[in-house]
Order: C-alpha cells, then sequence, then structure tokens
C-alpha cells in the first residue's frame, strides 16, 4: 500500500518547503537569534495566558462588546484619541495595583490592552499587572491605536483627523 | 475509470487550492502567523517562529503538487497528515477551553471551534480519497 517512494517523496516535499522557508526568512531568524522580539516571548513564556491578538480579533471583540480595551499610554494622547469606550490606565503613573484594587471590574471580564502600536511595551507591562491582579482573560492588542486609527474603526477624543 | 479520474482531480483541487490559498496567507506575514501558533500554547514561542517559517512553505508545496499532479500521492498524504494534526489540535484546544483565532487564513482567520473541526474532517475526506484512489504510476521495465 505505503510504499517506502511515496515516504521519500513527501519527505523531500518538507525537506524542499522547511528549505525555501528558512532561506528566504533568514534576516528574520537573525533578528530573533539577535533578540529582537525577547520582550514579547518573555510575555509568552513567563504570562502564558496573555494571548496576543490581531487587529481582526480586536474587531470583533470589539462589534460583540465582549471586551473591555484598556488603553495603557500616556493620558495627554489618551485624551487625544483613543479606541471608542476604551478605559485609561497609563503605565508608569502612580499605583497601579492600589488603582486596580479598587476597581472593581470582575476579574472574568474580557482585557483588550493597548498603547500606540507596535513598538510600544507599555501595553506589556499593563498586561502583566492586570494579570497579576488576578484578571484571568488579557488579551495585547500589539496593533494598538496606529492600526486600529488606521482602519477607520470607531474612536473618540479631541482628535480631529 | 475515468469518472474516477476525473473526481480525483477534483478532489485534488478543491483540497490544493485551500492549501494553496491557506499557505500563500501565512507567507505573507510570518511574524503574525508565529502569534497566532503561540497562541495555541503548545509550542515554544522560538518552536512557534520556525514553524510559522516554514510551515506555510510545505502548505503551499503539497498544495501545488497536489493539483499539478506531481508525487500527487506523497502530496495528499502530507495534506492528510496536516489536517488530522489540525483536527487534532483544535480539538485539544477546545478542551482545554481556549478560544483562539485559528490562524489558518491569516487575517481571514477564525475562531478554532467545532465547525472548524468538521470543514478540516470534510477537507481530509476528500484529501484521503485522493491518496487512497490515486493510482500509481505504471513504472517501464
Amino acid at each position: 500500500m505505503m510504499s517506502r517512494k511515496i515516504l521519500w517523496q513527501a519527505g523531500l516535499i518538507v525537506i524542499v518547503g522547511v528549505a525555501i522557508g528558512l532561506a528566504l526568512h533568514f534576516s528574520l531568524l537573525r533578528e530573533y537569534g539577535a533578540g529582537e522580539f525577547l520582550q514579547e516571548d518573555a510575555v509568552s513564556e513567563e504570562y502564558p495566558d496573555i494571548l496576543f491578538i490581531t487587529l481582526a480579533e480586536a474587531e470583533d471583540l470589539f462589534n460583540t462588546r465582549s471586551a473591555l480595551f484598556i488603553d495603557s499610554r500616556q493620558a495627554e494622547l489618551y485624551n487625544a484619541g483613543h479606541i471608542f469606550g476604551a478605559f485609561s490606565l497609563p503605565y508608569g503613573v502612580g499605583e497601579t495595583e492600589v488603582l486596580l484594587a479598587e476597581w472593581g471590574r470582575p476579574l472574568d471580564e474580557t482585557l483588550v490592552v493597548y498603547c500606540d502600536g507596535q513598538e510600544c511595551r507599555s501595553s506589556v507591562h499593563i498586561a502583566r499587572q492586570l494579570y497579576d491582579a488576578g484578571f484571568l482573560d488579557i488579551r495585547i492588542f500589539f496593533g494598538g491605536w496606529e492600526e486600529w486609527n488606521g482602519a477607520g474603526l470607531p474612536v473618540e477624543g479631541d482628535y480631529a483627523p | 475509470m475515468l469518472r474516477n479520474k476525473a473526481l480525483i482531480f477534483t478532489f485534488s483541487l478543491i483540497v490544493g487550492g485551500l492549501f494553496i490559498w491557506a499557505g500563500l496567507l501565512k507567507i505573507i506575514d510570518p511574524l503574525e502567523f508565529a502569534r497566532n501558533i503561540s497562541n495555541y500554547r503548545v509550542l515554544s514561542p522560538k518552536l512557534s517562529l520556525l514553524v510559522a517559517i516554514t510551515l506555510p512553505w510545505i502548505e503551499l508545496l503539497s498544495g501545488l503538487f497536489i493539483i499539478l499532479g506531481i508525487m500527487r500521492r506523497a502530496s495528499a498524504l502530507l495534506i492528510s497528515l496536516f489536517l488530522i494534526g489540525f483536527i487534532v489540535l483544535i480539538g485539544v484546544t477546545i478542551f482545554r477551553g481556549i478560544s483562539v483565532d485559528c490562524g489558518c487564513f491569516g487575517t481571514f482567520s477564525r475562531k478554532a471551534d467545532f465547525m472548524l473541526m468538521a470543514q478540516d474532517l470534510v477537507m481530509l475526506l476528500l484529501s484521503g480519497t485522493v491518496f487512497l484512489k490515486t493510482k500509481p504510476k505504471l513504472q517501464g521495465r
């Protein structure tokens, strides 16, 4: 039935596929080796329950109103413009822990944390703090404000496009 | 005999087309796909990236080959193995109660749920048929 030849051929397809992939993304692997994505990985390894979501998923959660969006940027940026209905929780300002303790939101609520975009890391820090405060379903929307606003999705604030 | 051939080609076209499409969408954005994989919480981030870089190419090649009839049985075998893997993975994910984007079609992805599992099962039926019913080429002696 399953001849050895078939297995060889299947192996060949796998090897060629792997070779093309590795050759094409060699630079990506090098960046990885240089530690470019370590921050994100550290989160994944230390906090495996924190998920990273895409714009489509964030939009889906927004449309179905099944998540609370949390803006981790500084207050001025939040005031200038933020995802519609997002809650401001700026990173590095005062006692986030105290604030969270008095926050009174249910711990099983789905939270989507975001900051400016791919380059910022405050969403990661806030996500960790939320996790440590006991929240169970935390997601980081890495595309952040830039991607959301760029896609023309609902926003609010003083910002006039 | 002829009808059989047409049927196998049709099945190959459906499954192969889907795999080519899925492969291409992931090749465009390997980092996004790596994130999707690590959201399943099965592989470490390092392995996720490696899989994200290589797996879409294997999908693309086997999809292409099954349609073109190059090493069709081997391609059908690979695709079937992939599908079995996906079905098991989705099952485990549902069982663990993790809600993730499947990551199967890049930005067009949907939730990893029972519907997706059913879809993969149908695909497995098609690719399995191609694998079992394709006649090995006669070799000149």
